[in-house]
């Protein structure tokens, strides 16, 4: 068994390395030509210029996903001292957040919060600490940081009924509504899941021309169109941005499953119990004879 | 190898997925029992969302039932009768179940529920299961033992729509195992289980079944009851996960046969105080789950 595996290993492993080569080659040429039509452009038209790309664009959760990591690179004109700030998000999602207490001995979750059009994904890479970049409002302003996010909340009153009731409360603004120990439960709680980030020092600069950083992916990513954001920070502000979009989508198998389940949703029920059934008789029947 | 189970939408390792059928498995086929009280938690522990695992587990639980009743049904162990009268009152409760189920999680109380019906049920059954086991076991080394009358009369022996059951030698109302039917799919329906571990005791107690045709009969109402929660699941809420419920069965299949045959060497007094046991260990884990205080007092969970 195990001569049979090796040579296909050893197949597989070339394949990936060849793969990975092929792809910091393409990183480069991108970053070269991106490089070659930044310099050739008139000084004049566009000072400071900052520009985005990633490894892949499309990220397909199949049925062998478990998570994945991709390369975000890209190119800028910077002098010494300059900082970059990109961001990832992921799309903009409802979310409830439940308080527990102990009552009666038990814990149980006594009072829930709707929060409204919060980020599903929500990373942010820096070459410094946020705070060392720009001051808060200057960031915030920009659009970067927990802070920024636009959080709103729509409190339902009591241990639940958030979803009856959580539509019809007007949305109030972050300020007046969520405290302090809200926020910070949110961030701990995104953080855990591996849904938020924040990872100063995390992008690498060459010659202030070049910059790249890592982005990994978690195996619960949520599907849907994702934008990412660079920012060129200079002596604390913004001189320069840039956007691009990515897609993360189910494909294959776990597509087809997925769609069936919500599209064909009586004939999916129908589907399983038969596979039960069929299943549970050939098991039977298989160990009878033995 | 990782698989991205669609439905549940999170990534688990094959081994681990069956691995844990197989281990239930194993159990289910030493005790007898469907094991869903087990394979629930535990999946819910794995990080499968809860109304996934309870929605995917009964999925499961319908295959191991038919694979689990055609034995009975080869020895004549099924009352029909009795059985399609439980399953009856089986399809109205389980439906409420999906219902109920529906309504706590919007609520955000279901874990507090699943969590709080796991303790109640699983601490009577296994205290009662426990006792019993330990007076069988001291009665036979005292030797001799008292025959005891085929069943107990009580007062719903006088309820009216009587029926004749003549696999289970009885002459009694239809109210009683409709009721008890009914109040067995609710809790099947929340707590992702078959109820076996419920329906057993109550049909030897309370309706005085022979003991010969109850696990049969049992068997055969749960296949029912949890094919109406598959359906209903997947209809209402999408989360029976086909891929998961496949890969659990495969490991529970394989478990299920080696642990027949270790049960087979073991006497079914001893088997019942240590399925006792199992029971009652996780009754006590959910117990602390409850009561020690949570890392985070908050949660967050993401609406789609």
């Amino acid at each position: 068994m195990m001569r049979v595996q090796a040579p296909y290993t050893n197949l597989f492993r070339m394949q990936t390395f060849s793969m990975q080569s092929l792809r910091a080659g393409l990183v480069l040429v991108a970053c070269l030509a991106v490089l070659i039509c930044a310099s050739v452009q008139p000084a004049g038209a566009a000072p400071n210029r900052v520009v985005a790309d990633l490894s892949d664009d499309l990220v397909e959760i199949n049925s062998s996903y478990h998570g994945t990591e991709l390369l975000l690179f890209g190119a800028y004109r910077g002098m010494p001292g300059d900082d970059l700030i990109l961001e990832v998000r992921g799309p903009s999602t409802d979310l409830l957040q439940r308080r527990k207490e102990q009552k009666a001995g038990i814990w149980i979750n006594v009072e829930t919060f709707r929060w409204l059009g919060v980020p599903s994904f929500y990373h942010v890479f820096s070459t410094r600490p946020l705070a060392e970049i720009a001051p808060l409002q200057t960031l915030t302003e920009s659009g970067v940081g927990a802070a920024s996010l636009g959080l709103r909340l729509a409190k339902s009153k009591g241990g639940g009924g958030s979803h009856h009731n959580g539509g019809d409360d007007s949305p109030v603004s972050r300020a007046s509504a969520s405290t302090d120990e809200q926020n910070a439960g949110l961030v701990r709680n995104m953080t855990g899941l591996g849904l938020w980030a924040t990872r100063t020092g995390s992008v690498k600069t060459q010659q202030d021309m070049l910059y790249r950083t890592a982005l990994s992916l978690p195996s619960n990513v949520p599907p849907g169109s994702y934008v990412v954001r660079v920012l060129h920070f200079r002596d604390g502000v913004a001189i320069s941005e840039s956007k691009t979009d990515m897609k993360i989508r189910k494909a294959g198998l776990s597509a087809l499953i997925y769609r069936f389940a919500h599209d064909y949703s009586l004939f999916y029920g129908l589907f399983a119990i038969a596979f039960a059934v069929a299943s549970g008789w050939l098991a039977a029947a298989a160990f009878r004879r033995n | 190898m990782y698989i991205y189970l669609p439905i549940a939408e999170v990534s688990m390792h094959i081994g681990v997925i069956i691995g844990l059928g197989g281990g239930v498995g194993f159990l289910s086929g030493l005790f007898g029992v469907g094991g869903g009280f087990l394979m629930t938690p535990l999946l819910i522990f794995f990080g499968i969302p809860p109304a996934v695992a309870v929605s995917t587990e009964a999925n499961q639980i319908v295959a191991s039932s038919v694979s689990g009743v055609l034995a009975h049904m080869r020895r004549g162990n099924v009352d029909f009768k009795m059985g399609g009268i439980l399953m009856a009152g089986g399809v109205v409760g389980s439906s409420l179940g999906v219902v109920l189920f529906k309504f706590l999680q919007s609520i955000g109380q279901i874990d507090l529920v699943i969590q709080m019906s796991y303790v109640v049920f699983l601490g009577i059954i296994g205290a009662l299961m426990l006792t019993e086991s330990l007076r069988t076991i001291i009665r036979s080394r005292k030797s001799g033992g008292v025959r005891r009358k085929l069943h107990q009369h009580n007062w719903f022996h006088g309820l009216p729509l009587k029926m004749r059951f003549r696999r289970s030698k009885l002459y009694i109302s239809a109210i009683p195992p409709l009721v008890i039917g009914a109040l067995v799919g609710v809790l099947a329906a929340i707590m992702g289980v078959g109820g076996g571990f419920i329906m057993v005791p109550a049909m030897i107690y309370l309706l005085g079944m022979p003991t010969a045709v109850v696990v049969g009969t049992s068997l055969f109402q749960i296949i029912f009851v949890t094919a109406n929660v598959t359906l209903l699941q997947s209809i209402q809420t999408q989360t029976v996960d086909f891929m998961l419920a496949g890969l659990l069965l495969l490991g529970a299949v394989i478990g299920a046969q080696f642990g027949s045959r270790f049960g087979a060497r073991l006497r079914g007094e001893q088997l019942r105080g240590l399925l006792a046991l199992v029971v009652l260990a996780v009754c006590v884990k959910i117990m602390f789950d409850l009561a020690l205080r949570p890392e985070d007092l908050l949660s967050v969970e993401l609406l789609r």
